[in-house]
């Protein structure tokens, strides 16, 4: 008996915490089912494993290939792998569509929005879709090349198979760590331990951050791991940790649904206190600085203390700019409702990745707009997929002065929309990357628009004509400082030519995987001339690229930081040599697949121009 | 001499079996391009199209379309042509489609007899029509044709139909009759059985194609051209065989 009390003892109470814990979430007749456990013995359940991979690419913010190829695209990540365990950069894989910090360093990056949570720092995602809801066990990933970008993994309670539409959307993370360097872009599957959820799910979602990586991470495919039973508590959790309670107290008073953070939102007044001690000292703008640095769930938590901190806390000063992204997971209408008193003087606001599988409506959209509206300079809409005409036409109505807007992958956006955009006179930055832009809209939005400095039309496949649309630029658009015309298909020296002859400001300029320009015409040249306020040129994929054009870029481009000039047979090791002593400031060179350029002559250059990254990607 | 430059494709999805074959141009070599890049990329490329679905059956034109399209994608900077012949089972119709550009292809026997074969697409002798990805200095110089210009028929098959797909090699060596002789020794549809007999046409045509005082359709072909030559073709030669069979997983 005495051996058998304290082992019992330990047990018990062992279970009694983790009983305590499923009943936040569990329902009475799950409870009955746990009586079981109490006892010691008791026959495992056989509950087998089912191992899948992905069946579907559902979603996904960026990628590298184009729209409708099997080439560096995110549909790679279905499906069984194609490359691992080979280590290189090979087609049949996804690549997001930047890395790096090259981004944050070149005239169109933008200014972050402050008060980001720290857990928060993902930069592109993709949803995946799985033949089987499980309650998942493991997760692998399959990294082919440059690992290590996967920050958080997220799983959806909405089968995205389902006739109906779910009743409750919830997305529960799986695990989340910040970004760390992985040495060497060698292949390797990633299985990070994961968190067990209490609803089966067939929607994964990753979500990455490539800011420590020194090139493209690109990913074969993800394998999960499941059962179709709720898995019974094991044994094998036998050690009770700490910060997974305190986890746990928060998520009982905030859960992880949307409920929770709306009720955040949704603050009452509460009744006067006395005194509010040192805090009355304090002059008004002092604490609304102080209140500055916290996040806004923490805002709203922090205003339920006492009336004064209520005040502030309320105040629209607090809610100048707002990043609703981190939270996009439960972001909804009623959100929307709960802070739209706040936000009347807002000036930035970040709606990226939110609203999406009917979290935020048309309507729902549309009266927040028509209330905070009238300030907003800055919107962010990146993967807003429940935007359609309405929206677009309430924007541009409601936002008299607004100066970017960012509608980077909102493919559901109907082509004619766009029109409504040309309204806005006072724009500035304009983002349509991988819209369905088409081109009298655009020509109207380019006619109009005259204030632009920051464009990007990559991946933009509904222009029919970039050559026009270079002209209306040249004529119009004459602050243009950043253009982004990524995988226009049609450009030629005739739009080259107009461009750099009307928008001399130019500093920035992306013709990756344009292949219809090609440098016996001139037009590089021509560009290197005209521009010499060039920072970063990237002519990816130009297989034309030769030395003189390398020369004419040392000559007059001495501003120049970025060059990419992948996959050119034509450059030669002096010509670049030439590049690297003139242009001082250069500090990413990338001569991936450039034929003369072996990896001696880049150990070569490495060595003379140490400030240089020189990239040359491989794929054996 | 071995040259390798041919390349091939075997693939299936949901309803549809593909075969793919594709002759790299040799030419290329004379240039320090391995011919055999591009005709593998392409052959690869087609294959994984179909195996993720991304093909209609009906229209084996698209498949090389695509698969051309694909390969301007690649980081590498591809260079090389070759010919293309594409053929698509689709199971449930029981019609084959055909894609042909330049001198590869296929016959289709029935009864001892071809009922249907494709032709061969040539600008002028020895020059066939095919696909190709130039260095920029030779753009214009170097022939490419639009994957559009491949010949593309459909017509219905039967069980026992024999499908044959090969490239020039075995066409510019061994006459009609001469491959209709060796599928006649084609007892059964089993594997073994198809294999022995690919077997044996390929490597007739490889013995015929050494043999210097034979009458070889190219050679035939060479002469009403007015090019006195005799003897048989020394090139690659890649040989599908395949036969209409009952469905079995």
């Amino acid at each position: 008996m005495p051996p058998v009390f304290p082992m019992l003892t330990v047990l018990s109470m062992f279970y009694y915490m983790c009983l305590r814990r499923r009943a936040r979430t569990a329902t009475r007749g799950e409870m009955n089912s746990r009586r079981a456990i109490e006892s010691n013995t008791r026959a495992l359940p056989i509950n087998v494993e089912i191992v899948q991979y992905a069946k579907e690419v559902l979603d996904f913010s960026s990628h590298y290939g184009s729209e409708n190829s099997m080439s560096y695209t995110m549909w790679n990540l279905a499906g069984i792998p194609n490359v691992y365990p080979s280590s290189g950069d090979f087609t049949q894989t996804a690549v997001f569509r930047t890395y790096g910090t090259w981004w944050d360093h070149c005239p169109s990056a933008r200014l972050p929005f402050k008060r980001t949570p720290a857990t928060f720092c993902s930069q592109d995602y993709v949803e995946l879709a799985f033949e089987e809801p499980v309650y998942p066990t493991a997760v692998h990933i399959l990294e082919t090349y440059h690992p290590g970008a996967v920050v958080r993994i997220l799983a959806c309670s909405a089968n995205p198979y389902s006739q109906n539409p779910p009743a409750e959307v919830r997305w529960e993370v799986l695990w989340s760590e910040a970004p760390t360097k992985v040495n060497g872009p060698q292949a390797r599957q990633f299985t990070p331990s994961i968190k067990q959820i209490n609803f089966p799910t067939n929607l994964i979602r990753l979500e990455v951050n490539s800011s420590l990586l020194d090139y493209y991470t690109e990913l074969d495919a993800v394998v999960l791991h499941g059962v179709k039973e709720r898995p019974v508590l094991s044994l094998k959790a036998s050690m009770i940790d700490m910060n997974d309670i305190d986890e746990d107290e928060d998520e009982e008073k905030y859960g992880c649904g949307m409920d929770a953070l709306n009720k955040q939102f949704s603050i009452v007044a509460l009744r006067e206190w006395p005194s509010n001690g040192y805090f009355d000292k304090l002059p008004y703008e002092l604490i609304q600085l102080i209140l500055s640095h916290l996040t806004v769930p923490d805002l709203c938590r922090l205003a339920q203390t006492c009336k004064l901190l209520y005040q502030h806390c309320c105040d629209p000063l607090q809610y100048i700019h707002l990043s609703l992204q981190p939270y996009w997971a439960r972001i909804n209408d009623t959100s929307l409702e709960h802070l739209q008193s706040r936000c009347t003087l807002i000036q930035w606001l970040n709606l990226s990745w939110t609203g999406n599988r009917g979290a935020i409506s048309v309507s729902g959209f549309s009266r927040f707009l028509k209330v905070c509206g009238s300030e907003l300079v800055r919107l962010e809409l990146s993967c807003g997929h429940f935007l359609n005409e309405t929206c677009l036409e309430v924007i541009t109505e409601m936002c008299p002065n607004l100066q970017e807007l960012n509608l980077s992958s909102c493919d559901k956006i109907p082509p004619q929309a766009f029109n409504h955009i040309a309204k806005v006179g006072s724009l500035k930055r304009l983002v349509l990357y991988r819209t369905k832009v088409e081109q009298t809209a655009l020509l109207s939005i380019l006619n109009f628009c005259s204030e632009l400095q920051h464009l990007s039309l990559g991946s933009c496949v509904m222009i029919e004509d970039y050559d026009l649309i270079a002209s209306m630029m040249g004529a119009k658009c004459k602050k243009l400082r950043s253009l982004d015309l990524w995988r226009c298909k049609n450009i030629t020296e005739n739009g080259i030519a107009e461009l750099a002859s009307g928008c001399q400001l130019l500093e920035e300029l992306d013709l990756g995987w344009c292949p219809t320009l090609q440098s016996s015409t001139g037009c590089f040249t021509n560009l290197a001339r005209k521009l010499p306020n060039l920072q970063k040129l990237f002519l990816t994929a130009n297989r034309s690229v030769c030395d003189t054009d390398i020369e004419e870029l040392a000559a007059n481009c001495t501003h120049l930081r970025q060059l990419d000039i992948l996959g050119t047979r034509m450059v030669s090791p002096a010509s670049l040599r030439k590049l690297l002593e003139s242009c001082k400031d250069l500090s990413l060179l990338d001569v991936s697949f450039c034929s003369q350029i072996d990896n001696r002559v880049v150990l070569e250059l490495n060595a003379n121009f140490p400030n240089v990254f020189i990239k040359k990607s491989f794929t054996q | 001499m071995c040259y390798g430059d041919d390349a091939c494709f075997v693939a299936r999805h949901r309803t549809a079996d593909v075969l793919g074959v594709a002759d790299g141009v040799g030419g290329w070599r004379d240039y320090g391009v391995d011919p055999s890049q591009f005709s593998g990329t392409l052959m690869r490329t087609c294959e994984r199209l179909v195996k993720e679905g991304r093909f209609v059956p009906s229209n084996p034109v698209g498949i090389l379309t695509a698969g051309y399209c694909e390969l301007l994608q690649n980081k590498v900077p591809l260079l090389g042509s070759s010919t293309a012949c594409i053929v698509v089972l689709d199971r449930t119709s029981h019609r084959l489609h055909t894609a042909n550009l330049g001198d590869s292809g296929f016959l289709v026997v029935r009864g001892g007899e071809v009922v249907h074969r494709s032709d061969e697409q040539q600008h002028y002798f020895n020059t066939p029509f095919q696909l190709s990805i130039a260095p920029p200095e030779a753009e214009g110089v170097v022939l490419s044709d639009s994957p559009d210009a491949a010949d593309s028929t459909s017509f219905d098959v039967q069980l026992g139909d024999i499908i044959l797909t090969a490239t020039d090699g075995l066409f510019d060596n061994m006459p009609d009759y001469m491959i209709l002789q060796e599928l006649k020794k084609l007892k059964n549809s089993n594997y073994e059985s198809i294999q022995q007999t690919a077997r044996s046409i390929a490597e007739q045509a490889h013995e015929l194609a050494y043999d210097p005082t034979y009458m070889s359709p190219f050679a035939q072909f060479a002469c009403d051209n007015g090019l006195n030559v005799r003897g048989g073709k020394p090139d690659d030669i890649t040989v599908l065989l395949s036969i209409v069979a009952e469905y079995t997983d």
